[in-house]
Protein backbone atom coordinates (compact mmCIF):
# COMPACT_ATOMS: atom_id res chain seq x y z
CA UNK A 1 0.00 0.00 0.00
CA UNK A 2 1.16 3.47 -0.79
CA UNK A 3 2.23 5.68 2.08
CA UNK A 4 -0.55 7.62 3.73
CA UNK A 5 -0.92 11.09 2.27
CA UNK A 6 -0.10 13.95 4.56
CA UNK A 7 -1.51 17.43 4.95
CA UNK A 8 0.74 20.31 5.85
CA UNK A 9 -0.04 22.61 8.74
CA UNK A 10 -0.09 26.35 8.08
CA UNK A 11 1.28 28.75 10.65
CA UNK A 12 -0.42 32.08 11.42
CA UNK A 13 1.66 33.67 8.68
CA UNK A 14 0.51 31.10 6.13
CA UNK A 15 3.62 29.05 5.44
CA UNK A 16 3.70 25.31 5.91
CA UNK A 17 5.26 24.08 9.14
CA UNK A 18 5.03 20.38 9.82
CA UNK A 19 2.43 17.98 8.59
CA UNK A 20 -0.20 15.49 9.77
CA UNK A 21 -1.36 12.25 8.13
CA UNK A 22 -4.72 12.47 6.40
CA UNK A 23 -7.37 11.13 8.81
CA UNK A 24 -9.26 8.06 7.59
CA UNK A 25 -12.61 9.84 7.78
CA UNK A 26 -11.58 12.14 4.94
CA UNK A 27 -11.26 9.15 2.60
CA UNK A 28 -14.65 7.68 3.49
CA UNK A 29 -17.16 6.98 0.70
CA UNK A 30 -19.16 10.01 -0.43
CA UNK A 31 -22.84 9.26 -0.83
CA UNK A 32 -24.70 12.26 -2.16
CA UNK A 33 -28.07 10.55 -1.80
CA UNK A 34 -27.52 9.69 1.86
CA UNK A 35 -26.41 13.24 2.67
CA UNK A 36 -29.43 14.74 0.94
CA UNK A 37 -31.88 12.37 2.55
CA UNK A 38 -30.50 12.81 6.05
CA UNK A 39 -30.19 16.56 5.66
CA UNK A 40 -33.76 16.85 4.49
CA UNK A 41 -34.95 15.07 7.61
CA UNK A 42 -32.76 16.62 10.28
CA UNK A 43 -33.28 20.11 8.92
CA UNK A 44 -36.89 19.70 10.03
CA UNK A 45 -35.97 19.07 13.64
CA UNK A 46 -35.65 22.74 14.56
CA UNK A 47 -39.20 23.61 13.57
CA UNK A 48 -41.68 24.95 16.06
CA UNK A 49 -45.34 23.96 15.87
CA UNK A 50 -47.84 26.48 14.58
CA UNK A 51 -51.53 26.32 13.78
CA UNK A 52 -54.53 28.55 13.29
CA UNK A 53 -56.88 28.98 16.22
CA UNK A 54 -59.13 26.02 16.85
CA UNK A 55 -62.11 28.40 16.99
CA UNK A 56 -61.32 30.44 13.87
CA UNK A 57 -64.38 30.65 11.58
CA UNK A 58 -66.59 28.70 13.92
CA UNK A 59 -67.61 31.42 16.38
CA UNK A 60 -71.08 31.79 14.95
CA UNK A 61 -74.34 29.87 15.29
CA UNK A 62 -75.04 29.77 11.56
CA UNK A 63 -77.41 27.19 10.13
CA UNK A 64 -78.45 26.37 6.61
CA UNK A 65 -81.73 27.86 5.40
CA UNK A 66 -82.48 24.74 3.44
CA UNK A 67 -84.02 24.79 0.03
CA UNK A 68 -86.80 27.04 -1.25
CA UNK A 69 -85.30 30.45 -0.60
CA UNK A 70 -83.33 30.72 -3.80
CA UNK A 71 -79.95 30.89 -2.03
CA UNK A 72 -77.16 28.36 -1.68
CA UNK A 73 -77.65 25.83 1.11
CA UNK A 74 -74.49 26.90 2.97
CA UNK A 75 -74.94 27.70 6.69
CA UNK A 76 -75.99 31.33 7.17
CA UNK A 77 -75.77 33.58 10.20
CA UNK A 78 -79.16 34.06 11.77
CA UNK A 79 -80.86 37.05 13.28
CA UNK A 80 -81.23 40.56 11.98
CA UNK A 81 -80.12 44.09 12.64
CA UNK A 82 -76.52 43.63 11.51
CA UNK A 83 -74.84 43.11 8.19
CA UNK A 84 -73.57 39.78 9.33
CA UNK A 85 -77.04 38.26 9.47
CA UNK A 86 -77.81 36.21 6.44
CA UNK A 87 -74.14 35.96 5.39
CA UNK A 88 -72.67 32.56 4.69
CA UNK A 89 -70.37 31.06 7.33
CA UNK A 90 -68.05 28.13 8.18
CA UNK A 91 -67.05 27.03 4.68
CA UNK A 92 -63.52 27.59 3.38
CA UNK A 93 -65.05 29.47 0.45
CA UNK A 94 -66.85 31.93 2.73
CA UNK A 95 -65.70 35.31 3.92
CA UNK A 96 -65.11 34.91 7.63
CA UNK A 97 -65.17 31.13 7.33
CA UNK A 98 -62.44 28.76 8.50
CA UNK A 99 -59.59 27.74 6.25
CA UNK A 100 -59.58 24.46 4.37
CA UNK A 101 -58.13 21.68 6.51
CA UNK A 102 -57.10 23.95 9.43
CA UNK A 103 -53.47 23.42 10.44
CA UNK A 104 -52.98 21.55 13.70
CA UNK A 105 -50.18 21.74 16.21
CA UNK A 106 -49.91 17.98 16.17
CA UNK A 107 -48.50 17.83 12.66
CA UNK A 108 -45.42 15.58 12.40
CA UNK A 109 -42.80 18.29 12.77
CA UNK A 110 -39.74 16.25 13.62
CA UNK A 111 -38.30 13.31 11.74
CA UNK A 112 -36.29 10.58 13.36
CA UNK A 113 -33.17 9.53 11.49
CA UNK A 114 -31.27 6.42 12.43
CA UNK A 115 -27.96 7.09 14.15
CA UNK A 116 -26.04 5.04 11.61
CA UNK A 117 -27.45 7.09 8.78
CA UNK A 118 -26.72 10.37 10.52
CA UNK A 119 -23.14 9.31 11.09
CA UNK A 120 -22.78 8.11 7.52
CA UNK A 121 -23.99 11.46 6.26
CA UNK A 122 -21.57 13.41 8.47
CA UNK A 123 -18.68 11.20 7.40
CA UNK A 124 -19.62 11.60 3.74
CA UNK A 125 -19.85 15.35 4.07
CA UNK A 126 -16.45 15.45 5.78
CA UNK A 127 -14.86 13.39 3.02
CA UNK A 128 -16.34 15.73 0.42
CA UNK A 129 -14.95 18.76 2.25
CA UNK A 130 -11.45 17.39 1.65
CA UNK A 131 -11.74 17.45 -2.14
CA UNK A 132 -10.95 20.80 -3.77
CA UNK A 133 -13.18 20.28 -6.80
CA UNK A 134 -16.23 19.56 -4.65
CA UNK A 135 -15.52 22.57 -2.44
CA UNK A 136 -15.13 24.73 -5.55
CA UNK A 137 -18.31 23.27 -7.00
CA UNK A 138 -20.19 24.33 -3.88
CA UNK A 139 -19.09 27.88 -4.66
CA UNK A 140 -16.40 28.51 -2.05
CA UNK A 141 -13.62 30.86 -3.15
CA UNK A 142 -10.61 28.70 -2.42
CA UNK A 143 -8.65 29.18 -5.63
CA UNK A 144 -5.86 30.93 -3.75
CA UNK A 145 -5.55 28.32 -1.00
CA UNK A 146 -2.54 26.07 -1.28
CA UNK A 147 -4.18 22.84 -0.22
CA UNK A 148 -7.53 21.39 0.86
CA UNK A 149 -8.04 20.29 3.69
CA UNK A 150 -6.71 23.49 5.17
CA UNK A 151 -5.08 22.94 8.57
CA UNK A 152 -3.80 25.78 10.73
CA UNK A 153 -1.57 25.49 13.75
CA UNK A 154 -3.06 25.04 17.20
CA UNK A 155 -2.12 28.48 18.49
CA UNK A 156 -4.97 29.82 16.33
CA UNK A 157 -7.28 28.43 19.02
CA UNK A 158 -6.03 31.11 21.38
CA UNK A 159 -6.67 34.02 19.03
CA UNK A 160 -8.88 36.48 20.88
CA UNK A 161 -9.38 39.33 18.44
CA UNK A 162 -11.35 39.31 15.20
CA UNK A 163 -8.59 41.48 13.70
CA UNK A 164 -6.14 38.61 14.21
CA UNK A 165 -8.68 36.17 12.80
CA UNK A 166 -8.95 38.26 9.63
CA UNK A 167 -5.16 38.43 9.37
CA UNK A 168 -4.97 34.64 9.62
CA UNK A 169 -7.64 34.09 6.96
CA UNK A 170 -5.81 36.49 4.67
CA UNK A 171 -2.51 34.72 5.30
CA UNK A 172 -3.93 31.35 4.26
CA UNK A 173 -5.79 32.91 1.29
CA UNK A 174 -9.19 32.04 2.72
CA UNK A 175 -10.47 35.57 3.18
CA UNK A 176 -11.89 35.68 -0.35
CA UNK A 177 -14.63 33.35 0.85
CA UNK A 178 -15.59 35.80 3.64
CA UNK A 179 -15.62 38.67 1.14
CA UNK A 180 -17.93 36.63 -1.05
CA UNK A 181 -20.32 36.28 1.89
CA UNK A 182 -20.39 39.98 2.75
CA UNK A 183 -20.99 40.87 -0.90
CA UNK A 184 -23.82 38.38 -1.11
CA UNK A 185 -25.91 39.89 1.68
CA UNK A 186 -29.41 40.63 0.41
CA UNK A 187 -32.75 41.53 1.93
CA UNK A 188 -34.84 38.43 2.34
CA UNK A 189 -37.96 38.27 0.28
CA UNK A 190 -41.30 38.06 2.07
CA UNK A 191 -42.62 38.22 5.59
CA UNK A 192 -39.63 36.60 7.26
CA UNK A 193 -37.87 39.99 7.29
CA UNK A 194 -39.95 40.97 10.31
CA UNK A 195 -39.38 37.61 12.00
CA UNK A 196 -35.72 37.98 12.79
CA UNK A 197 -34.42 36.71 9.46
CA UNK A 198 -33.90 40.02 7.73
CA UNK A 199 -31.04 39.11 5.40
CA UNK A 200 -29.92 36.14 3.43
CA UNK A 201 -26.30 35.48 2.61
CA UNK A 202 -23.93 32.72 1.48
CA UNK A 203 -22.04 30.47 3.87
CA UNK A 204 -18.35 31.05 4.44
CA UNK A 205 -15.69 28.79 5.92
CA UNK A 206 -16.42 26.50 8.85
CA UNK A 207 -13.73 26.70 11.53
CA UNK A 208 -13.28 23.46 13.46
CA UNK A 209 -11.34 23.63 16.72
CA UNK A 210 -10.36 21.26 19.46
CA UNK A 211 -10.24 23.59 22.45
CA UNK A 212 -11.74 27.05 22.70
CA UNK A 213 -9.16 29.47 24.01
CA UNK A 214 -10.86 32.46 22.44
CA UNK A 215 -11.18 31.19 18.84
CA UNK A 216 -14.99 31.21 18.95
CA UNK A 217 -15.20 34.86 19.91
CA UNK A 218 -12.43 35.80 17.49
CA UNK A 219 -14.19 34.33 14.47
CA UNK A 220 -17.90 34.49 15.24
CA UNK A 221 -18.47 38.06 14.08
CA UNK A 222 -17.14 37.43 10.57
CA UNK A 223 -19.96 37.14 8.06
CA UNK A 224 -20.70 33.58 7.04
CA UNK A 225 -18.04 32.06 9.28
CA UNK A 226 -19.18 29.37 11.69
CA UNK A 227 -17.10 27.88 14.47
CA UNK A 228 -17.62 24.38 15.82
CA UNK A 229 -15.92 21.91 18.12
CA UNK A 230 -14.56 18.83 16.37
CA UNK A 231 -16.56 16.56 18.72
CA UNK A 232 -19.83 18.21 17.74
CA UNK A 233 -19.64 18.28 13.94
CA UNK A 234 -23.07 18.71 12.46
CA UNK A 235 -24.42 17.84 9.01
CA UNK A 236 -26.35 21.11 8.81
CA UNK A 237 -23.02 22.92 8.93
CA UNK A 238 -20.98 20.44 6.92
CA UNK A 239 -23.43 20.26 4.02
CA UNK A 240 -25.70 23.32 4.17
CA UNK A 241 -28.76 22.83 2.02
CA UNK A 242 -27.73 19.22 1.52
CA UNK A 243 -24.94 20.40 -0.79
CA UNK A 244 -21.63 18.66 -0.25
CA UNK A 245 -18.25 20.33 0.05
CA UNK A 246 -18.27 22.98 2.80
CA UNK A 247 -14.98 24.81 3.06
CA UNK A 248 -13.57 23.65 6.41
CA UNK A 249 -10.58 25.18 8.16
CA UNK A 250 -9.19 22.81 10.77
CA UNK A 251 -6.97 23.63 13.68
CA UNK A 252 -4.11 21.24 14.16
CA UNK A 253 -5.63 19.80 17.35
CA UNK A 254 -9.01 19.24 15.74
CA UNK A 255 -7.50 17.60 12.66
CA UNK A 256 -5.38 15.29 14.80
CA UNK A 257 -8.44 14.29 16.81
CA UNK A 258 -10.50 13.19 13.79
CA UNK A 259 -9.21 9.63 13.88
CA UNK A 260 -10.35 9.39 17.51
CA UNK A 261 -13.72 11.04 16.97
CA UNK A 262 -14.71 9.01 13.93
CA UNK A 263 -12.37 6.05 14.22
CA UNK A 264 -10.73 4.51 11.18
CA UNK A 265 -11.70 1.73 8.83
CA UNK A 266 -10.44 -0.91 11.26
CA UNK A 267 -10.26 0.89 14.61
CA UNK A 268 -13.38 1.87 16.51
CA UNK A 269 -14.04 5.46 17.48
CA UNK A 270 -13.29 6.62 21.00
CA UNK A 271 -16.23 9.00 21.18
CA UNK A 272 -18.86 6.90 19.41
CA UNK A 273 -19.51 3.44 20.80
CA UNK A 274 -18.56 0.57 18.47
CA UNK A 275 -18.34 2.84 15.47
CA UNK A 276 -16.02 2.12 12.56
CA UNK A 277 -16.04 4.04 9.32
CA UNK A 278 -18.09 2.78 6.39
CA UNK A 279 -15.94 1.31 3.63
CA UNK A 280 -16.18 1.84 -0.09
CA UNK A 281 -17.65 -0.88 -2.23
CA UNK A 282 -14.67 -0.63 -4.54
CA UNK A 283 -11.18 0.30 -3.42
CA UNK A 284 -9.87 1.38 -6.80
CA UNK A 285 -12.43 3.51 -8.58
CA UNK A 286 -10.36 3.65 -11.77
CA UNK A 287 -12.32 0.85 -13.45
CA UNK A 288 -11.14 1.66 -16.96
CA UNK A 289 -7.58 1.53 -15.67
CA UNK A 290 -8.22 -1.92 -14.22
CA UNK A 291 -9.79 -3.20 -17.43
CA UNK A 292 -6.97 -1.86 -19.56
CA UNK A 293 -4.28 -3.17 -17.22
CA UNK A 294 -1.96 -5.81 -18.67
CA UNK A 295 -3.03 -8.29 -15.97
CA UNK A 296 -6.63 -8.31 -17.14
CA UNK A 297 -5.83 -7.95 -20.80
CA UNK A 298 -3.52 -10.98 -20.65
CA UNK A 299 -6.39 -13.30 -19.73
CA UNK A 300 -9.15 -11.64 -21.72
CA UNK A 301 -9.99 -13.36 -25.00
CA UNK A 302 -9.50 -11.24 -28.10
CA UNK A 303 -12.47 -9.29 -29.33
CA UNK A 304 -14.62 -10.85 -32.01
CA UNK A 305 -14.48 -9.38 -35.46
CA UNK A 306 -17.21 -6.89 -35.95
CA UNK A 307 -20.29 -8.13 -37.77
CA UNK A 308 -22.23 -5.32 -39.29
CA UNK A 309 -25.30 -5.57 -41.44
CA UNK A 310 -24.95 -4.06 -44.85
CA UNK A 311 -26.67 -0.73 -44.59
CA UNK A 312 -29.20 0.83 -46.93
CA UNK A 313 -30.41 -2.42 -48.55
CA UNK A 314 -34.04 -2.58 -49.59
CA UNK A 315 -36.23 -4.90 -47.59
CA UNK A 316 -37.55 -7.74 -49.77
CA UNK A 317 -40.90 -9.31 -48.93
CA UNK A 318 -40.50 -13.11 -48.96
CA UNK A 319 -44.20 -13.55 -49.73
CA UNK A 320 -43.65 -11.68 -52.94
CA UNK A 321 -40.01 -12.21 -53.76
CA UNK A 322 -39.34 -15.82 -54.67
CA UNK A 323 -35.58 -15.60 -54.31
CA UNK A 324 -35.87 -14.48 -50.69
CA UNK A 325 -38.61 -17.00 -50.00
CA UNK A 326 -36.49 -19.91 -51.23
CA UNK A 327 -33.59 -18.69 -49.13
CA UNK A 328 -35.77 -18.68 -46.04
CA UNK A 329 -37.68 -21.88 -46.82
CA UNK A 330 -35.91 -24.17 -49.33
CA UNK A 331 -38.81 -26.61 -49.27
CA UNK A 332 -41.08 -23.94 -50.74
CA UNK A 333 -39.31 -24.47 -54.02
CA UNK A 334 -40.24 -28.18 -54.07
CA UNK A 335 -43.83 -27.40 -53.10
CA UNK A 336 -44.17 -24.91 -55.90
CA UNK A 337 -42.58 -27.21 -58.42
CA UNK A 338 -44.82 -30.10 -57.38
CA UNK A 339 -47.83 -27.85 -57.57
CA UNK A 340 -46.95 -26.74 -61.06
CA UNK A 341 -46.45 -30.29 -62.23
CA UNK A 342 -49.76 -31.29 -60.71
CA UNK A 343 -51.53 -28.47 -62.46
CA UNK A 344 -49.97 -29.53 -65.71
CA UNK A 345 -51.05 -33.11 -65.22
CA UNK A 346 -54.62 -32.12 -64.52
CA UNK A 347 -54.59 -29.86 -67.50
CA UNK A 348 -53.29 -32.63 -69.69
CA UNK A 349 -55.95 -34.98 -68.41
CA UNK A 350 -58.75 -32.57 -68.96
CA UNK A 351 -57.67 -31.62 -72.43
CA UNK A 352 -59.86 -33.24 -75.02
CA UNK A 353 -58.23 -35.75 -77.25
CA UNK A 354 -58.06 -34.43 -80.76
CA UNK A 355 -60.31 -36.27 -83.19
CA UNK A 356 -58.05 -38.34 -85.22
CA UNK A 357 -59.82 -39.24 -88.45
CA UNK A 358 -60.10 -42.93 -88.38
CA UNK A 359 -58.79 -43.96 -91.67
CA UNK A 360 -60.22 -46.89 -93.53
CA UNK A 361 -58.39 -50.11 -93.45
CA UNK A 362 -55.96 -51.12 -96.16
CA UNK A 363 -58.16 -53.85 -97.38
CA UNK A 364 -61.09 -51.54 -97.82
CA UNK A 365 -59.01 -48.98 -99.59
CA UNK A 366 -57.53 -51.65 -101.86
CA UNK A 367 -60.92 -52.73 -102.93
CA UNK A 368 -62.14 -49.14 -103.23
CA UNK A 369 -59.43 -48.04 -105.51
CA UNK A 370 -59.21 -51.26 -107.32
CA UNK A 371 -58.36 -50.69 -110.93
CA UNK B 1 -11.43 9.93 -5.53
CA UNK B 2 -11.59 9.45 -9.25
CA UNK B 3 -12.57 12.25 -11.58
CA UNK B 4 -15.50 10.16 -12.82
CA UNK B 5 -16.95 9.97 -9.32
CA UNK B 6 -16.36 13.67 -8.83
CA UNK B 7 -18.32 14.33 -11.99
CA UNK B 8 -21.19 12.21 -10.72
CA UNK B 9 -21.28 14.31 -7.55
CA UNK B 10 -21.24 17.69 -9.30
CA UNK B 11 -23.23 16.68 -12.38
CA UNK B 12 -26.72 17.21 -11.08
CA UNK B 13 -26.13 20.61 -9.59
CA UNK B 14 -23.31 22.84 -8.53
CA UNK B 15 -22.83 26.55 -8.13
CA UNK B 16 -21.53 26.96 -11.69
CA UNK B 17 -24.38 25.42 -13.64
CA UNK B 18 -26.57 27.82 -15.61
CA UNK B 19 -30.04 26.45 -16.27
CA UNK B 20 -32.17 29.07 -17.94
CA UNK B 21 -34.73 26.98 -19.78
CA UNK B 22 -36.07 23.66 -18.56
CA UNK B 23 -35.57 22.10 -21.98
CA UNK B 24 -32.63 24.28 -22.99
CA UNK B 25 -28.89 23.75 -22.95
CA UNK B 26 -26.89 23.49 -19.74
CA UNK B 27 -24.07 25.97 -19.44
CA UNK B 28 -21.31 26.29 -16.92
CA UNK B 29 -19.63 29.32 -15.38
CA UNK B 30 -16.42 27.52 -14.44
CA UNK B 31 -13.30 29.48 -15.27
CA UNK B 32 -11.59 26.39 -16.61
CA UNK B 33 -14.50 25.41 -18.82
CA UNK B 34 -13.47 26.88 -22.16
CA UNK B 35 -16.64 25.88 -24.00
CA UNK B 36 -18.89 26.99 -21.11
CA UNK B 37 -20.84 23.77 -21.57
CA UNK B 38 -21.84 21.70 -18.54
CA UNK B 39 -20.51 18.29 -19.48
CA UNK B 40 -17.92 15.87 -18.16
CA UNK B 41 -15.65 16.43 -21.12
CA UNK B 42 -15.49 20.19 -20.78
CA UNK B 43 -15.84 20.38 -17.00
CA UNK B 44 -13.21 22.54 -15.38
CA UNK B 45 -13.47 20.64 -12.10
CA UNK B 46 -13.89 16.95 -12.88
CA UNK B 47 -10.94 16.54 -15.24
CA UNK B 48 -7.33 15.90 -14.43
CA UNK B 49 -6.24 18.18 -17.27
CA UNK B 50 -7.99 21.51 -17.66
CA UNK B 51 -7.11 24.80 -19.26
CA UNK B 52 -8.31 28.21 -18.26
CA UNK B 53 -7.27 31.44 -19.86
CA UNK B 54 -7.69 34.39 -17.56
CA UNK B 55 -6.97 38.07 -17.57
CA UNK B 56 -5.82 39.59 -14.34
CA UNK B 57 -4.88 43.27 -14.26
CA UNK B 58 -4.28 43.40 -17.98
CA UNK B 59 -2.09 40.30 -18.08
CA UNK B 60 -3.34 37.17 -19.83
CA UNK B 61 -2.47 33.93 -18.08
CA UNK B 62 -2.83 30.34 -19.21
CA UNK B 63 -3.60 28.17 -16.21
CA UNK B 64 -3.32 24.42 -16.68
CA UNK B 65 -3.92 21.72 -14.15
CA UNK B 66 -0.99 19.44 -13.42
CA UNK B 67 -2.25 15.90 -13.95
CA UNK B 68 0.29 14.42 -11.54
CA UNK B 69 -0.43 16.84 -8.68
CA UNK B 70 -1.88 15.60 -5.40
CA UNK B 71 -5.69 15.47 -5.39
CA UNK B 72 -5.68 17.85 -2.45
CA UNK B 73 -3.52 20.54 -4.04
CA UNK B 74 -5.36 23.68 -5.13
CA UNK B 75 -3.14 26.61 -6.08
CA UNK B 76 -0.04 24.42 -6.10
CA UNK B 77 -1.80 21.97 -8.40
CA UNK B 78 -1.91 24.32 -11.37
CA UNK B 79 0.77 25.71 -13.64
CA UNK B 80 0.52 29.33 -14.72
CA UNK B 81 2.18 30.80 -17.73
CA UNK B 82 1.89 34.44 -18.67
CA UNK B 83 1.45 35.76 -22.17
CA UNK B 84 3.82 38.65 -22.53
CA UNK B 85 2.02 41.94 -22.48
CA UNK B 86 1.70 43.91 -25.75
CA UNK B 87 3.17 40.98 -27.59
CA UNK B 88 0.74 41.03 -30.48
CA UNK B 89 -1.92 38.57 -31.41
CA UNK B 90 0.19 36.29 -33.64
CA UNK B 91 2.75 35.63 -30.96
CA UNK B 92 0.12 35.28 -28.25
CA UNK B 93 -1.84 32.75 -30.27
CA UNK B 94 1.38 30.92 -31.10
CA UNK B 95 2.24 30.74 -27.41
CA UNK B 96 -1.23 29.40 -26.68
CA UNK B 97 -1.12 26.73 -29.36
CA UNK B 98 2.30 25.58 -28.16
CA UNK B 99 0.50 23.95 -25.27
CA UNK B 100 -1.36 21.63 -27.59
CA UNK B 101 1.71 20.47 -29.49
CA UNK B 102 2.66 18.42 -26.45
CA UNK B 103 -0.72 16.71 -26.59
CA UNK B 104 -2.36 18.50 -23.65
CA UNK B 105 -6.13 18.48 -24.25
CA UNK B 106 -6.04 18.83 -28.05
CA UNK B 107 -9.84 18.98 -28.05
CA UNK B 108 -9.69 22.39 -26.39
CA UNK B 109 -7.39 23.96 -28.96
CA UNK B 110 -10.04 25.86 -30.89
CA UNK B 111 -11.72 27.20 -27.76
CA UNK B 112 -8.42 28.19 -26.15
CA UNK B 113 -7.33 30.16 -29.21
CA UNK B 114 -10.74 31.81 -29.40
CA UNK B 115 -10.58 32.76 -25.73
CA UNK B 116 -7.08 34.21 -26.11
CA UNK B 117 -8.01 36.30 -29.12
CA UNK B 118 -11.17 37.52 -27.41
CA UNK B 119 -9.12 38.66 -24.44
CA UNK B 120 -6.57 40.31 -26.72
CA UNK B 121 -9.32 42.07 -28.63
CA UNK B 122 -10.82 43.35 -25.40
CA UNK B 123 -7.47 44.83 -24.41
CA UNK B 124 -7.17 46.88 -27.59
CA UNK B 125 -7.85 50.54 -27.17
CA UNK B 126 -10.81 51.67 -29.16
CA UNK B 127 -10.13 54.08 -32.00
CA UNK B 128 -11.67 57.48 -31.33
CA UNK B 129 -14.70 58.11 -33.48
CA UNK B 130 -14.18 60.78 -36.15
CA UNK B 131 -15.70 64.14 -35.25
CA UNK B 132 -19.17 64.65 -36.59
CA UNK B 133 -19.37 66.99 -39.54
CA UNK B 134 -22.10 69.58 -39.20
CA UNK B 135 -24.86 69.08 -41.71
CA UNK B 136 -27.29 71.71 -42.89
CA UNK B 137 -26.96 75.47 -43.20
CA UNK B 138 -27.89 76.28 -39.63
CA UNK B 139 -25.54 73.71 -38.14
CA UNK B 140 -22.61 74.91 -40.31
CA UNK B 141 -23.36 78.48 -39.34
CA UNK B 142 -23.53 77.49 -35.66
CA UNK B 143 -20.25 75.55 -35.92
CA UNK B 144 -18.38 78.38 -37.67
CA UNK B 145 -19.73 81.01 -35.30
Amino acid sequence: MASRPTVSIRSTTGEASGSLPLPAVLTAPIRLDVVQQVHKSIAKNKRQPYAVSEKAGHQTSAESWGTGRAVARIPRVGGGGTHRSGQAAFGNMCRGGRMFAPTKTWRRWHIKVNQGQRRFAVVSALAASALPSLVLARGHRIEGAEEIPLVVSSNVESLAKTKDAVALLKAVNAYADVTKVSNSRKFRAGKEKIRGRRYRQRRGPLIVYNEDNGIVKAFRNLPGVEVVNVRRLNLLQLAPGGHLGRFVIWTEGAFGLLDEVFGTFDKASVYKKDYVLPTSKITNPDVTGIINSSVIQAVARPANSKVTKRPWTQHKNPLVNKGVLFRLNPYAKTIRRQELLKQERIKAKKAKKPKTPSSASKEFLGTLFAP
Amino acid sequence: MSRDLEWLLIRKYNSNVVKRLPEGPLFSKEAANLFNIHSHKYSGLANSKTISIEEYKGVIQIVTRKPKASPHAVSSGVARSTLRNRTGSRRALGATSKLFKSGYRPDLRRAALARTSALLASQKEKKPRPAKKPRGKKAIAAASA
